[in-house]
């Protein structure tokens, strides 16, 4: 049985001022070198803007999906996007090389959208208000029932949607450690609460996902 | 080697107790094939299985989505008004 022990992670040198402690070994995933990138970001620090927009070419798919999927919101997806890529702009010339340029991009991005909700003071910060067990969310609650099981049955377009349904709280927390690969340590710096309560949230996230999940297929062993 | 097993360390947890300290236990990073409540218990091994194989599933999750083309559009307008950095 193969373990859930965290297995990505982030980055080695700091693209804004709320980017949390670093952590050796850490690398994101999903940074193969992209052909032409190191070139274009030669070029974009000497203020080349064909070469900024290769860059945009390049990333916008991932910022506007890390965006979207941390907020939920297309609208705002979209303004957090052109406010990353902004802010690229702007500090383009303090990348060093010391990590993968999509890590740095990567935490940028999370960056310009926690300020965001900071500032909106809404409860996708909030850690407490969802940290809170609720009957619907206990982890006592019936979790057994026999009837289904998802292993081998969920697919990628019945999982994002069921990420989508999340409550706010639990989607932040879920989508920057299981989705985009970051330690509780560093959510626990990103979100300014404790790393227990970053753990505890995310098994809340799975734990509710797996309600969503399981009550998608009964509706659909029903014929619903 | 944290197991799943009573504060003395020898009888199996029952399911509450189990359950509550699944999000250690998961942390802890250790295989839980061999643990002593999942021997026994089915319900709890099917929720082990379903919620790694959500993380699994999670990592999976590759970017798909394309902002509209307005956005680069914006990006380009707000550059335009402020003085490059670079």
């Amino acid at each position: 049985m193969p373990t859930m022990a965290s297995s990505n992670k982030n980055t080695t040198e700091s693209p804004g001022p709320t980017a949390p402690a670093k952590s050796p070994n850490q690398h994101l995933r999903r940074n193969p070198p992209i052909a032409g990138e190191a070139e274009a970001i030669k070029k974009a620090q000497e203020g080349d803007g064909t070469a900024f927009a290769t860059l945009y070419g390049l990333h916008k798919r991932r910022v506007y999906s890390l965006c979207l999927r941390m907020l939920g919101n297309v609208a705002e997806a979209e303004d957090l996007t052109q406010e990353a890529f902004l802010q690229l702009h702007r500090k383009i010339g303090t990348f060093r090389g010391d990590s993968a340029f999509s890590t740095w991009l990567h935490r940028l991005s999370v960056n310009v959208v926690l300020m965001h909700l900071r500032k909106k003071g809404l409860p996708q910060v909030s850690l407490e208000e969802t940290l809170e067990p609720s009957q619907q969310d206990g982890q006592r609650k019936d979790i057994g029932a026999r009837d289904l099981t998802l292993t081998g049955s969920i697919d990628r377009v019945t999982l994002e949607r069921a990420v989508e349904n999340l409550p706010p709280g639990y989607r932040l927390v879920f989508v920057l450690h299981d989705v985009e690969g970051y330690e509780h340590n560093e959510i626990a710096g990103m979100l300014e609460c404790s790393i227990g309560n970053s753990k505890s949230q995310l098994h809340k996230a799975r734990m509710k996902l797996r309600d969503l999940l399981r009550s998608g297929q009964r509706t659909e062993a029903a014929g619903l | 080697m944290m197991e799943a097993t009573r504060g003395n360390g020898t009888l199996p947890m029952n399911c509450t107790e189990f359950q509550e300290r699944l999000p250690e236990l998961f942390e802890s990073g250790q295989d839980l094939a061999g643990d002593p409540h999942l021997a026994t218990c089915e319900k709890c091994s099917a929720l082990v299985d379903d919620l790694q194989y959500i993380a699994q599933q999670a990592k999976l999750l590759l970017p798909i989505h394309d902002p509209s083309p307005q956005v680069w559009d914006n990006i380009q307008s707000a550059l335009k008004k402020e003085p490059s950095e670079a």
